[in-house]
């Protein structure tokens, strides 16, 4: 079952751009609450365009990959990460984050940029016929920009599942065929960490109030 | 017999071990993790006497002699790591998980990394990988203490992020040779051999951060410091090799290729690199277990050489790896009792082992000696060879760095061992009781009795024979390595190696 799509060209760029703003926004975030719903977004529009693909391809897989997704980026992990926030008093804004995120939030353009012109000149001369992947090249470098940038449990696992979200992204514009198996894999991966998060993430509340001493044994 | 079956049988025995674990019946964790530890190196060892080669008849399962010697390796140091376990834990006042979950994880670890080497597909070995952080990061935590919780969730996050990237590897082998099919793969010319280089360079990256590769090392020296005594030995012992073990499937899959060459002299130089910076860091450590984190470091860095220049050196970075592993686990074990007895990874406040833990410090020593490359051990013999298929090659500078690395590893890290074990710290309590027993010229006799009787206690309470025999075996395994394995070495250099 293959559909016409008008304006496909058009939609899935527009969802593209979509998906990079939504990147942008959280790194512009220094309370956790909308870090996680934007999240939430940023995976639906990612549902989106898959289904969309679905709909082009009529590859059956990209319709359960798209549900997938939807399912569990949309839904479940972020419920999870909410629930820790509402109910265990997890601190709602990292210290000093209201100073630095205008100028991360810069740093995160800047890195657009970069991430572009390094996809046109290094790889994309290699994979001449994925014009769309500078997107999840430049999602995957905002996600490590958001671990990097973050001390926050749950700030971290919002950019890790940026981070499988442009690979989601790569692999089914790239790869038709191998969607489905790196979906489950990944599904499995994120809710692992999502759970060794919120079980980790209540112990290092206290931790945050730590002196100097503690943090030098992990240094050298 | 169909060699499925043993594959399945030896995935199951710590499958079924981790679920067993939770039932809630008294030790029942302790028996069922020790009964599928001895069931794994019993399929290792006839894993390894048939020689089982090639894929399996349904496709699931591929092994060579890596993945054989790979099999017997972890099995060995799960069967150790179950028994040091039972000494530790009780050492253990707070633990941050149940111990039945303890043996649990400790079983799905297993679990995970044994999959990683007997699947025939290049994506469920990124997803076997990727399942061993999950099953371990807990395990880290188990101390309770904020450091290791720190630790625990260092270690989730830089490695899983940097498996992201190998993810993408995975993607491009797929989307290079439209399969992930290992056996396939091997058989097949390699096509689209620039995507295939970016594959290994991403390979290289991700599955290099798993294995403490330079620059991505950042949570290594963290998590093994952090960790218990048995986790730490598994980590250094067979997670990291388990990750290059993924790398190296990756990255032979090119050798026919023209731009092999480029792509081995990333590598050598990655794995050069890696062993440098761990050869200077080491000699500045305050933290002992730190110490031995970097000592794997280099260890890891030297190995990824070895498989790089290939001929002899594989062969050495294979013997390295089994060595290693067997020494470098019986050295965590040690400093478990060291840490037990002493209450402190610091290095200055563990000075004269000897006089406290006799046994114990000559372990720790003969393992740190083993793990830097000393004759007669393993070590050294995977080293040399290394070494030699280097000068062979004319990579001369690769040889030059090579040997400064396993000259400052030797030092660095043995003269610290030696002051832990052998030099004098004066100990204030101590010395303050025992000027004032002396002092007082009117106490009996019998008073230094019971001092001696309350010590002699005290020190059967820190060493035991678990604690003493596991990495003692694990030491002479290395050691018998090292002298055994010289005539199967020579028979293979002569035999076709060159």
């Amino acid at each position: 079952m293959v559909f016409i799509i008008p304006l496909y060209d058009d939609i899935i760029g527009l969802l593209g751009i979509s998906v990079i703003l939504s990147s942008l926004y959280m790194q512009g975030q220094s309370y956790v609450d909308p870090i996680i719903r934007a999240i939430a977004i940023q995976s639906l529009f990612i549902a989106i365009l898959i289904a969309i693909l679905f709909l082009q391809n009529g590859d059956i897989n990209l319709l359960y990959l798209a549900i997938i997704t939807a399912a569990m980026r949309v839904i479940v992990f972020p419920k999870i990460m909410l629930y820790q926030v509402r109910h265990f008093k997890h601190s709602l804004r990292e210290k000093g984050s209201n100073q630095k995120t205008p100028s991360l939030m810069l740093i995160g353009i800047i890195v657009v940029i970069i991430g572009y012109t390094i996809f046109k000149t290094v790889l994309f001369p290699l994979i001449p016929d994925t014009q769309q992947a500078s997107i999840p090249f430049i999602l995957l470098l905002l996600g490590f920009l958001l671990i990097i940038t973050r001390r926050d449990t749950l700030a971290q696992i919002s950019g890790y599942i940026q981070e499988e979200n442009a690979i989601l992204y790569i692999g089914a514009i790239i790869t038709p065929g191998i969607q489905l198996l790196t979906e489950f894999a990944v599904v499995l991966d994120i809710f692992g960490v999502v759970i060794l998060g919120v079980i980790l993430s209540k112990q290092r509340n206290v931790f945050r109030t730590l002196d100097r001493e503690v943090i030098e044994q992990l240094k050298g | 017999m169909d060699s499925t079956f043993l594959f399945s049988i030896l995935l199951i025995a710590p499958g079924a071990g981790a679920i067993i674990s939770l039932i809630p019946k008294k030790k029942i964790e302790i028996i069922s993790s020790l009964i599928s530890a001895a069931l794994t190196v019993g399929i290792s060892l006839i894993l390894l006497i048939l020689g089982v080669s090639g894929s399996t008849s349904n496709g699931y399962f591929y092994s060579d002699g890596l993945t054989r010697i790979m099999i017997i390796t972890i099995s060995s140091i799960f069967l150790t790591s179950v028994i040091y376990s039972t000494f530790y834990t009780k050492k253990i006042k707070e633990p941050f998980l149940k111990f039945r979950w303890y043996y649990c994880l400790l079983d799905l670890f297993v679990f995970t990394m044994l999959l990683a080497i007997v699947v025939n597909d290049l994506g469920f070995i990124w997803l076997a990988v990727e399942a061993t952080t999950v099953t371990s990061a807990l395990l880290i935590a188990l101390e309770k203490e904020r450091t290791s919780i720190e630790a625990a969730w260092r270690y989730t996050l830089i490695v899983s992020a940097g498996l992201v990237i190998s993810l993408f590897s995975v993607i491009l082998v797929f989307y290079s040779q439209g399969t992930l099919d290992f056996t396939k793969l091997i058989e097949q010319p390699v096509k689209n051999t620039l995507i295939m280089s970016m594959a290994i360079g991403f390979a290289l990256i991700g599955y290099g951060t798993k294995a403490g590769i330079a620059p991505m090392h950042a949570w290594l020296p963290d998590a093994h410091s952090e960790a218990p005594a048995p986790i730490s030995a598994m980590f250094s012992a067979i997670l990291l090799p388990t990750s290059l073990y993924a790398f190296i499937r990756t990255f032979t899959l090119l050798k026919d290729a023209p731009q092999f060459a480029e792509m081995q002299s990333l590598v050598i130089g990655f794995g050069l690199f890696t062993a440098l910076i761990a050869a200077i860091i080491i000699g500045n450590q305050r933290n002992y277990k730190r110490m031995l984190a970097y000592s794997s470091m280099e260890n890891m860095g030297i190995i990824l050489v070895g498989f790089a220049l290939g001929g002899i050196g594989t062969l050495g970075a294979i013997i390295q790896i089994i060595s290693h592993a067997f020494a470098k686990s019986s050295a965590f074990y040690t400093s478990g009792n060291i840490v037990i007895a002493y209450n402190t990874k610091k290095i200055s406040d563990t000075q004269g082992i000897i006089d406290k833990l006799k046994s114990t410090g000559y372990l720790f020593i003969l393992s740190c000696f083993s793990v830097t490359g000393a004759p007669p051990f393993g070590v050294f013999l995977g080293e040399f060879l290394i070494l030699s298929q280097a000068v062979q090659s004319k990579n001369f500078i690769v040889a030059i760095i090579l040997s400064i690395v396993y000259m400052y590893t030797f030092i660095g890290l043995n003269r610290q061992t030696v002051q832990m074990v052998f030099g004098q710290k004066i100990d204030e309590g101590y010395m303050s009781y025992n000027s004032s027993v002396s002092s007082n010229s009117e106490l009996p006799i019998k008073d230094d009795r019971t001092i001696n009787e309350v010590e002699t206690k005290e020190k059967n309470k820190k060493e035991n024979w678990v604690s003493i025999l596991v990495p003692l075996v694990n030491l002479v395994i290395s050691l018998i390595i090292g002298i055994y394995m010289f005539p199967i070495v020579l028979q293979s250099v002569t035999t076709g190696l060159k």
